[in-house]
């Protein structure tokens, strides 16, 4: 009874402390004004979001969100940050007192009845809850793999050629000299 | 009793309420900033939200297919992001800001 209630306490503690951290660099990514501590809170809040997939026990998933997320696309948005040199940002925020009190007015609409679903629907499902708690531990990564070169082979192999086509458009759109707004 | 219990039995709801508010602070931030480049990292804090709720939904339901559905968001999302950042360096090369304003001037 002590044991499995002190890894109970340890599951929460960890669950509460990590989605305290991504929530609050989560809020830091939309507050701060200078875009690149915009772009550090934004990897703080990738690495939570990765220590939460290893408390789901989604090892593979959590390596790909840091290495993917918290590697490659962070310093694919540092790196323009920095060629663009925006020293002084004014305006960060949309103008307007009464449409950021809409804007945040339907954000908080939407959290509240995204919120207010899932709490009613655990009150309507209650009586199911002890289902969960008996699952079967299996090996993720291998019956991941297994899924993803078996069953889902055609969905990786689109996801390929989708991948070199973006790479080919993002290199001849950074080429281009500015379209339909060229000088010659 | 009662009051204590959703604070140390972290369920499958624990993960979505925290994905619903990561959600809707990605969505904050997207119609609240002015800075594209702000703009795009708050649209990857909601892709990120959707994975939290995918794997949530995998491990509670015990389907290994969701964590393959993360796998193919992660990959448009690193997609997107290229082309959304390659699309931003050609704007910034015309009008030297990324200010969301100035898409408006981008018909021909």
């Amino acid at each position: 009874m002590n044991a499995t209630s002190g890894v109970l306490m340890t599951d929460a503690f960890l669950f509460w402390f990590l989605a305290i951290v991504t929530l609050v660099s989560a809020l830091s990514v939309i507050l701060m004004v200078n875009p690149l501590f915009s772009a550090l809170s934004l990897v703080m809040s990738m690495v939570g979001v990765a220590a939460l997939f290893v408390t789901m026990q989604a090892y593979f998933l959590a390596g790909v969100q840091l290495i993917v997320y918290a590697g490659a696309v962070m310093v694919l948005f540092v790196m323009v940050l920095m060629l663009f040199d925006l020293n002084l940002e004014k305006k960060a925020f949309s103008r307007g007192p009464g449409s950021s009190f809409l804007k945040i007015a339907s954000v908080g609409l939407f959290a509240g009845l995204l919120i207010g679903g899932v709490v009613f629907s655990e009150l309507m499902t209650a009586e199911n809850a002890e289902t969960t708690a008996t699952l079967a531990k299996t090996d993720g990564t291998r019956a991941l793999g297994r899924l993803l070169f078996e069953q889902y082979l055609w969905g990786f192999e689109v996801l390929g050629v989708l991948l070199l086509v973006v790479a080919i458009g993002a290199v001849a759109l950074s080429r281009s000299k500015g379209g339909t707004h060229a000088k010659h | 009793m009662l009051s204590t219990d959703w604070l140390i039995n972290i369920g499958l709801n624990h993960y979505l309420v925290l994905s619903a508010l990561l959600f809707a602070t990605g969505m904050a931030g997207v119609l609240l900033r002015r800075n594209a480049i702000v703009i795009f990292m708050s649209i990857e804090l909601m892709l990120n939200a959707v994975n939290i709720s995918f794997v949530a939904f995998s491990k509670y339901g015990n389907l290994i297919e969701g964590q393959i559905m993360v796998f193919f968001v992660m990959t448009i999302a690193a997609a997107e992001a290229a082309v959304g950042l390659a699309l931003l360096v050609s704007i910034f090369k015309r009008f030297k800001e990324v200010n969301i304003r100035y898409f408006e001037h981008l018909r021909g």
